[in-house]
C-alpha cells in the first residue's frame, strides 16, 4: 500500500499554532491520505491536541497552512470545517450530558434520510454495547461507554476525515484494545482518513499505517508504523528528548 | 378560603405575564448562555410599538435623533397613516420590531461579548435595558398609556360563584402561557433546531465540532425570545397600563420563575410564573386584610412571598446549576496584590485635597458623589472581585444604613425648613453611624445565606429579588423608617467634638460646599480603601481568592467555604453600610427612589467597568458613576445632551464592556505588564502573563 497515490485529505504545511499568540507547535508538516490511519504520538505537552484543535478550527493558525479536502481552513469557521466532512472526537469528548444517548447520536447525523439510516446502522454495528443504553442520559454513562458514544457520534456523520484525540484517556487497556481496531475498520471500509492521537504507543502502532512523533512542538520522528514499532530505542529516545536521533 | 381562591385567580394575569417573560428568559439563556435582564425592556418597546401604531399609525425606531441640527436629522419616526391602524398590521409590525430588537441584541451586543466572563454579559444586558428604557421615554413620552385588550375582555360578574368580578383577559393570558409552554417543550424535544439548541447549551464545543453554528442558534433564540416578550407585553399592557418602567421591572419576578425552572425547563418556568403571579399579585393582596396578619409586615409582603418561594425551591433542590461548556471563556481578571500602599495613597489624597480647595458648588458635589460611589464599589471589590459572588443587593444595603442612621440620630426636632419631624434614638454621631453600619451588616449576612447553595449569575437573580423585598418591606415601612417613609426622610448632620462635619451650609437650608464634609468623606474613603487593600494581602484575602477560583478545591485545602462566604458578605455589607451613611450625610434628605434596583445594577456595572478586582478599579468606577466627576465634566462640555444621558450611558456600558471585557483598570494593568514583559527577560525565559496553558 503506497499512500502517495491516494487522495490527500489533510495537508499541513509549516504550521505554527498555540495559545494567546504564543506558538506551542512550530513548523509542523503532516499529511493524511484517504483510507489511511496516521498516529500522532509524543509525550505530554508535545502539542498533539493543540494540532488537532487547530485543524478543526477551534484554535487560530499562527503560521503556515492547513488544507482539508483541498481547501484552506484558515478562513473557515469551525462548524463549516465540520460540515465539509471532518469529524473530531475531542479530548474531553464534549458529550451533551443532559441529552440521551439517542439524542446525542441524532445530532451527529446529516445528509438525506436513507443515508442517515445507513450511517446509523453502521455505527450500531461497530458499537453494539450502546444499543441497550439509547434512552439513558449521556452524563450517566461510564467512561468507556462515553468514549464509545463520542466515537459513534462522530462516525454517524459519515466523515471523510476523522480526528481522534486520546481515545484511551482514563480507560482500562482492555477497553482500548477493543476500541482501537474500530478506527482501522473505519479507514478500511469507508476509505476515510484517520489522524489518531494516542498515549498507548504500541497499541496505536498496531493499527496505524504511519506515525509522527512530536516533542516540544516539533516532529522529531516519522515513518512507517511497522518499522517504528520495531525501533523501540528510537521511540524511547524521542520521548525522553535524547539528541541521538 | 373562598376569598383567598378568588384573589389567587385575580393574580392569574400577572402570573401569565411572569410565565411568558420567564419563558423568554429561558429561551435566550438556552440559545446564548446570557441571563437577560433586558427582557422586560424588550417586551416594553415592542408593546409601545404596537400601541403607537394602533393609536397614531406611526413607528418609532429604537434609536433617537442625537444630531443637534434641525436641517439634518436621523430618521426616527415613520408615519404609515395619520390615525389609528387596524389590529393585524399593527401586531405584525410590532412583532417585526421584536425581531429587529432580538437581532440587535445578538449581533450588536452578545456576539461581540461571546467570550466575556458571565458578569460582562450581565453588564451587556443591563446596558440594553437602560438604553431601551431611555429611548422609550424619548420616543413615547412618560405618560402611562391604557390600550384596549386584544383578547376578549368582558368581565364575568360572579366568576365560578366566588362572588368576585373577573376580567376575562387574565384567563386568556394564562391559557396562552400554558399552551405556549407545551408548544415550546415539544419544539425543543422533537425538532432538529430545538435539539441542537439544547446540545449547544449543554456543550458548545461538542455542537461546533458536529457542524452546528452556535452563533446562528443564538441569533435565532434571541429573535424567538424577543418575539415572545413582544406578545407578552402586548397582551399584558392593557392590564397594567404601559409606560417605560413597569414592564421593564416585571423582569425581576420573571427571572425568579425562570430560575425555578433551572433556566432550562419551559414547562416548570410556566408553572412557576403562574404560581408566583397568583401568590404575589393575588394572595398577597388579600392577606393583610385578615385580622391576624401583623400590620408591620403588610408593606412588602408581595415581594417577600416570591423571594421566599425562590430561595426555598433553590435551596431544597440545591442541584448543580446549568453551566455552559464554552470553547473559550475569559475569567474574572486577576486580583493583583496591592503594592506601594503609601505612594498609591498619598498621591490621590494630595490630588483630592487640591481639588477640594479649587472646586466649588456642583463640582465639589460631583467629587463627593464619586468618592461615595467609590466606597460602594469597594464593597463590591470584596464581594465580586475577591470572592466572586455576584450580588446586586449592595446599594439596597447602603439604603438600609442610610435610613437607619437617619432614624438613630433623629431627635424629633425640625431640621432647617424640612417638613418631616423624624423621631428616633437621638444618638450622637459616631454611635448612630456605627449602629447603622451594624444593621446593614446583619441584613447583608442574611442576604448572603442563599449564596451557600446558589452560585454565579443565579445568585445575582436571588439578590435582586431580595433587594426588591427589602425596598418594599423596609424603606416603605413607617414602623421602621419613621414618619418620612415614602416622602422625604431628613438626616441630621454629623459632628465630632463640636466640629460640624455635615455638608449643609451653616446659613439656611440649601446645599453648598462645606470643605469639612469633603475632607471627612476623603478620610472615610482612604480608611476603607486601605482596609480593602490590606484584606487582599492577608490570609483572609487569600482564602477569598481560593473560594473564587474553585470552591471544591478550596474546601479540599481546608477552607470553610460557608464561613468564608458569610464573612465576605459581612465585610462587604459593612462597607456598603459605610457608603450608605456617607450618602445619607451628603444627600441630607432620603427618599427611596435613590435606592432602586436599577441604580444598584448600575453601580455594579460601573464597578465592573472600572475593574472590580482591585482597589484602583473601584476608584476608576467611582469617577465613571452617574453624576460623578466624569459624567459631570461631560455634561459641562456638551450642553443640551442631558436628555440623552441615560441612553448614551446604556450604549457606553455596552461599548466599554465589549472593548474591556475584564474592566478598564485591569485592562490597563495587563497592557502595562505586557509591554513591561517585552523588555524584561529573565535568564532567557520570557514571562508569560496570561493564565493559559496548552
Amino acid at each position: 500500500m503506497s499512500p502517495g497515490r491516494r487522495d490527500v485529505l489533510l495537508n499541513i504545511d509549516g504550521l505554527s499554532t498555540g495559545y494567546g499568540g504564543v506558538a506551542v507547535v512550530r513548523g509542523l508538516d503532516l499529511t493524511v491520505h484517504a483510507g489511511e490511519v496516521v498516529a500522532l504520538l509524543g509525550p505530554n505537552g508535545a502539542g498533539k491536541t493543540t494540532t488537532l484543535l487547530t485543524i478543526s478550527g477551534l484554535l487560530p493558525i499562527l503560521g503556515g497552512a492547513i488544507t482539508v479536502f483541498g481547501e484552506s481552513v484558515a478562513a473557515m469557521a469551525p462548524y463549516q470545517i465540520a460540515h465539509s466532512g471532518l469529524a473530531h472526537v475531542v479530548e474531553d469528548r464534549s458529550l451533551f450530558f443532559d441529552l440521551t444517548v439517542q439524542e446525542n447520536l441524532r445530532l451527529g447525523l446529516n445528509g438525506d434520510r436513507a443515508g442517515r439510516a445507513k450511517a446509523y446502522e453502521r455505527a450500531m454495528e461497530m458499537f453494539p454495547a450502546l444499543q441497550p443504553l439509547m434512552s439513558r442520559q449521556a452524563g450517566l454513562l461510564s467512561g468507556g461507554e462515553q468514549q464509545m458514544l463520542a466515537m459513534a457520534r462522530a462516525l454517524v456523520s459519515g466523515p471523510r476525515l476523522l480526528l481522534v484525540d486520546e481515545m484511551s484517556l482514563g480507560l482500562a487497556p482492555i477497553i482500548v484494545q477493543r476500541l482501537l481496531p474500530i478506527v482501522r475498520k473505519v479507514a478500511d471500509e469507508t476509505g476515510a482518513g484517520v489522524l489518531l492521537v494516542e498515549q498507548h504507543v504500541h497499541m496505536a502502532l498496531t493499527v496505524a499505517d504511519r506515525a509522527y512523533v512530536m516533542s516540544h512542538g516539533e516532529v522529531v520522528l516519522t515513518g512507517d508504523a511497522q518499522k517504528l514499532a520495531k525501533r523501540r530505542d528510537l521511540l524511547e529516545a524521542s520521548y525522553l528528548g535524547s539528541a541521538s536521533l | 378560603m373562598k376569598d383567598l381562591i378568588a384573589y389567587a385567580l385575580l393574580g392569574l394575569g400577572a402570573g401569565g405575564l411572569y410565565a411568558l417573560l420567564g419563558t423568554g428568559v429561558v429561551v435566550a439563556f438556552r440559545g446564548s448562555g446570557v441571563i437577560n435582564f433586558a427582557h422586560g425592556a424588550l417586551a416594553m418597546y415592542s408593546a409601545f410599538t404596537y400601541d403607537e401604531l394602533r393609536h397614531r399609525g406611526r413607528i418609532a425606531l429604537p434609536w433617537f435623533d442625537i444630531l443637534p441640527t434641525h436641517t439634518l436629522n436621523l430618521p426616527v419616526h415613520i408615519t404609515l397613516k395619520h390615525g389609528p391602524m387596524p389590529f393585524v398590521p399593527s401586531f405584525a409590525i410590532a412583532l417585526l420590531m421584536a425581531v429587529l430588537l432580538g437581532l440587535g441584541c445578538h449581533f450588536l451586543v452578545f456576539r461581540p461579548l461571546r467570550n466575556a466572563p458571565p458578569l460582562g454579559k450581565v453588564i451587556g444586558s443591563v446596558g440594553i435595558m437602560l438604553y431601551l428604557q431611555a429611548v422609550a421615554v424619548l420616543n413615547f413620552g412618560t405618560e402611562n398609556r391604557q390600550g384596549e385588550s386584544i383578547v376578549p375582555n368582558k368581565p364575568w360578574r360572579n366568576f365560578l360563584g366566588l362572588g368576585k368580578a373577573f376580567q376575562q383577559n387574565k384567563l386568556w393570558i394564562a391559557l396562552f402561557a400554558a399552551l405556549l409552554g407545551v408548544g415550546l417543550w415539544a419544539f425543543y424535544r422533537y425538532t432538529r433546531f430545538g435539539l441542537a439548541t439544547r446540545a449547544a447549551a449543554s456543550n458548545e464545543k461538542g455542537a461546533t465540532v458536529l457542524g452546528y453554528n452556535p452563533q446562528l442558534l443564538a441569533a435565532t433564540s434571541w429573535v424567538m425570545a424577543s418575539v415572545l416578550g413582544a406578545i407578552a407585553g402586548i397582551l399584558y399592557a392593557p392590564i397594567s397600563g404601559l409606560d417605560a418602567s413597569s414592564l421593564t421591572t416585571f423582569v425581576i419576578p420573571s427571572l425568579s420563575a425562570a430560575l425555578v425552572g433551572s433556566l432550562s425547563s419551559v414547562p416548570i418556568t410556566i408553572v412557576a410564573g403562574l404560581f408566583l403571579g397568583m401568590l404575589s399579585e393575588g394572595v398577597a393582596e388579600k392577606l393583610p386584610t385578615y385580622g391576624w396578619f401583623p400590620h408591620w409586615l403588610s408593606s412588602g409582603i408581595k415581594q417577600i412571598i416570591p423571594l421566599f418561594v425562590v430561595i426555598v425551591v433553590l435551596y431544597i433542590r440545591g442541584d448543580k446549576l446549568p453551566v455552559r461548556g464554552t470553547i473559550s471563556q475569559l475569567r474574572l481578571p486577576r486580583s493583583p496584590e496591592p503594592k506601594h500602599l503609601v505612594r498609591n495613597t498619598a498621591i490621590p489624597v494630595a490630588v483630592v485635597l487640591l481639588l477640594v480647595n479649587i472646586f466649588t458648588g456642583p463640582w465639589e458635589l460631583a467629587l463627593n458623589t464619586s468618592m461615595i460611589a467609590a466606597i460602594m464599589m469597594l464593597s463590591l471589590v470584596v464581594l465580586v472581585g475577591y470572592i466572586g459572588q455576584i450580588s446586586l443587593a449592595n446599594l439596597t444595603l447602603a439604603g438600609v444604613a442610610s435610613f437607619s442612621v437617619a432614624r438613630f440620630a433623629a431627635n424629633g426636632k425640625q431640621i432647617g425648613l424640612l417638613p418631616v419631624k423624624l423621631t428616633g434614638l437621638n444618638l450622637p454621631f459616631p454611635f448612630s453611624a456605627i449602629l447603622a453600619v451594624a444593621v446593614a451588616t446583619i441584613v447583608g449576612i442574611v442576604v448572603g445565606f442563599p449564596a451557600l447553595r446558589i452560585r454565579g449569575v443565579q445568585l445575582a437573580v436571588v439578590t435582586i429579588t431580595a433587594s426588591t423585598a427589602i425596598t418594599e418591606f423596609y424603606f416603605k415601612n413607617k414602623t421602621l423608617v419613621g414618619q418620612g417613609a415614602q416622602t422625604a426622610t431628613p438626616v441630621r448632620d454629623p459632628s465630632l467634638f463640636g466640629v460640624n462635619l455635615g455638608i449643609r451650609s451653616d446659613k439656611g437650608n440649601h446645599l453648598t460646599d462645606r470643605w469639612q464634609f469633603s475632607v471627612f468623606n476623603l478620610v472615610v474613603l482612604v480608611l476603607v480603601a486601605l482596609a480593602v487593600a490590606n484584606l487582599r494581602r492577608g490570609g483572609t484575602g487569600r482564602r477569598f481568592l481560593a473560594v473564587r477560583s474553585n470552591e471544591r478545591a478550596a474546601a479540599a485545602a481546608g477552607i470553610d467555604v460557608a464561613r468564608t462566604k458569610l464573612l465576605a458578605f459581612g465585610i462587604s455589607s459593612a462597607i456598603a453600610g459605610i457608603g450608605g451613611v456617607m450618602f445619607a450625610y451628603k444627600a441630607t434628605t432620603l427618599d427611596l427612589s435613590t435606592f432602586n434596583i436599577f441604580s444598584g445594577i448600575a453601580i455594579l456595572a460601573f464597578a465592573y467597568l472600572g475593574g472590580v478586582t482591585s482597589v484602583s478599579g473601584a476608584m476608576v468606577g467611582g469617577m465613571l458613576t452617574a453624576a460623578g466627576l466624569i459624567t459631570y465634566t461631560g455634561n459641562n462640555f456638551f450642553h443640551g445632551f442631558d436628555k440623552f444621558s441615560q441612553a448614551i450611558g446604556g450604549i457606553s456600558l455596552i461599548v466599554t464592556a465589549i472593548l474591556n471585557p475584564i474592566g478598564i483598570s485591569a485592562g490597563l494593568q495587563e497592557s502595562a505588564h505586557a509591554i513591561a514583559a517585552k523588555f524584561r527577560t529573565r535568564g532567557g525565559v520570557t514571562e508569560i502573563l496570561s493564565g493559559v496553558s496548552p
